[in-house]
């Protein structure tokens, strides 16, 4: 019997959520995945999603006459640059599950193209970078909470769900220097219309309305300046609690607020971010107290990061003058395709017909679309051109940003089936294909 | 109160977001009977699922001011939190979300005013079938 052989890779970072584990243990067989250790349920589902399987594609894929026919990738990048360069107002989207080096070619891609290049922060946290723009951020590295915070607040997050192993690495059990007795050492604060997972396992739970938070957020400032309210309940939380929990914010020694979609996707949106960064600055009147939040790609931070140095905008960018312009409202991808603004897309390591509201996805269908994603997804399947890349971060390095923009260095733990390109090549080779059409 | 053969509640507030399943399941396979299972699928409080006097599983029409999507129900692990509905962010949920951002780009994927109706022989399309009906012909 043939011995096989197992290679092991440590301290493999894991792309999928911005929490961004970097302990993953994988054992590779013959170039499949066949073992991860240490990750979440998520991560591990995504190692081992991209072992050979009938959902993932093996070549890039033209659409003829409603089927899709294989396609070489000169033949693909050619058809791909072509609808690209004819189009009037293409929109290139994604991104955020890429790493940092694709990012930039995806920047230099739209400058010629006279492109909209935006990355999927404008549906999660484009409002969050709204609010950090208009009133700064006082905000610290996940390390220094993990050693440092007693007082830990998740607001509109439910990390149990979403960033599965936060509260074991960061926030909640983790024993930190100056809190050796982890959990025990720590007191959680959920703020969430529904009494979620994380809820249930924190020490004050507070059931706000659904879209009231702006209201609780400054009835708690409103306190902590000794100002009485002459309200019984706001935002559904009775004045008692909101006092006691006033007193546990100001009498923590290192407090933190995480705070997820629960706000920046509710009606208010970057009016909530604003308010709930103003409670965490004028926190350090009585104590020091940070606030951070939960971004959901593992490099939708770097997205942002990347953008911002070559651009000078973090998301929402309009190159058809020929210099970025930044314009959430008008320029965010759902916005456009709302009022079909576009007609061309090319969507990078991202799924929006999933993820869009259904009004934009119906007029993104309406044009051409080029979809650069490994597997089958309601995007790719109605896309006119697949382009199927390697799995950044499993089958080829490059740089990530986790959530609180410490950049670390993905992993390759095994070879890209078939030769696949990575997500830079292609994007490179597009790159090629577009100025030699344009004549530059 | 009178008893009537399917049952329906108006002014509820629906929300959506992540769940581990449905985290799961998009890793593993989009188009996968597993994604229907995980995220087309409405979470009840206890008591107000009592009130449409069904089994666990029986679908169910969402409607909002933005749309309609049949999908599955179930009762809240994450209750109580009555009035409030939830399904898992992908596009079920977005067959029914607010798209206007108010400006600032970000959809508004949370606390829509919503109402359900019982429908016993309805039947939750998979992610494929649901997305055919937004293309245009």
């Amino acid at each position: 019997m043939a011995v096989r052989k197992i290679k092991t890779v440590y301290d493999v970072v894991c792309p999928f959520c911005g929490t961004l584990c970097d302990d993953l243990e994988v054992d590779v067989v013959d170039n499949k995945i066949t073992e991860v250790r240490n990750g979440c349920q998520i991560g591990t589902k995504k190692f081992f999603a991209s072992n050979p399987s009938e959902h993932r594609y093996k070549t890039p894929l033209i659409k003829v006459n409603g089927s899709f026919k294989e396609a070489s990738w000169d033949e693909a990048l050619d058809k791909a640059a072509d609808i690209l360069v004819k189009a009037k107002r293409p929109l290139l989207y994604g991104f955020s599950s890429t790493e940092c080096e694709a990012q930039s070619k995806g920047v230099e891609l739209a400058e010629i193209l006279g492109a909209i290049l935006d990355n999927t922060a404008s549906v999660c946290h484009g409002p969050t970078i709204l609010a950090e723009q208009d009133v700064g951020v006082p905000t610290s590295t996940l390390g220094e909470y993990k050693n440092r915070a007693d007082l830990v607040i998740f607001w509109g997050c439910n990390p149990v769900h979403a960033h599965p192993r936060h509260l074991s690495r960061y926030s909640e059990f983790v024993r930190g220097y100056f809190r050796k007795d982890g959990r025990n050492d720590r007191f959680i604060v959920v703020i969430d219309p529904r009494n979620t997972h994380t809820a249930q396992i924190a020490d004050l739970f507070i059931q706000v309305n659904p879209s009231e938070d702006y209201g609780l957020l400054n009835a708690i400032r409103a306190i902590l300046r000794g100002v009485e309210l002459d309200e019984k309940e706001v935002a559904g939380v009775s004045m008692e609690n909101i006092k006691e929990l006033a007193d546990k914010v100001k009498s923590c020694n290192f407090g933190v607020i995480f705070f997820g979609m629960g706000l920046t996707q509710s009606l208010a949106h970057h009016r909530n971010i604003d308010a709930a960064i103003c409670l965490t600055r004028e926190l350090n009147d009585h104590t020091k107290f940070l606030i951070t939040p939960m971004r959901g790609h593992y490099n939708v931070t770097g997205a942002n990061q990347v953008f911002t140095w070559i651009t000078g905008y973090p998301f929402s960018i309009d190159f058809s003058r020929g210099y970025p312009r930044y314009n959430p409202g008008e320029f965010s991808s759902v916005e456009l395709l709302l009022k079909d603004q576009v007609d061309a897309s090319l969507m990078v390591s991202t799924d929006p017909a999933s993820n869009f509201p259904a009004a934009s996805v119906k007029n993104m269908f309406k044009h051409p679309l080029i979809a650069i994603e490994p597997h089958e997804t309601p995007t790719s399947v109605n896309a006119d051109i697949i382009l199927p890349p390697a799995y950044a971060g499993i089958e080829c390095e490059g740089t990530a940003y986790r959530m609180d923009s410490i950049p670390l260095r993905l992993r390759k733990v095994k070879d890209a089936p078939n030769g696949l390109l990575t997500d830079r090549e292609i994007l490179e080779r597009l790159i090629e294909k577009v100025k030699e059409k344009k004549g530059e | 109160m009178e008893r009537r053969e399917e049952m329906s509640l108006e002014n509820l507030i629906l929300l959506t977001g992540r769940t581990i399943n449905q985290g799961v399941a998009l890793e593993g396979g989009k188009t996968t009977k597993e994604n229907v299972r995980a995220a087309a699928i409405c979470t009840f409080d206890h008591e107000d699922f009592k009130k449409l006097d069904i089994i666990s599983g029986t679908p169910v029409k969402v409607s909002t001011d933005f749309g309609e999507v049949i999908v599955y129900s179930t009762i809240s692990e994450e209750g109580p939190h009555p009035g409030i509905i939830f399904i898992p962010m992908g596009p079920w949920a977005n067959q029914v979300v607010n798209p206007d951002s108010q400006s600032c780009g970000t959809p508004t994927y949370k606390g829509m005013k919503a109402k359900v109706q019982v429908v016993k022989d309805g039947k939750v399309l998979g992610a494929l079938e649901l997305i055919k009906t937004l293309i245009e012909v």
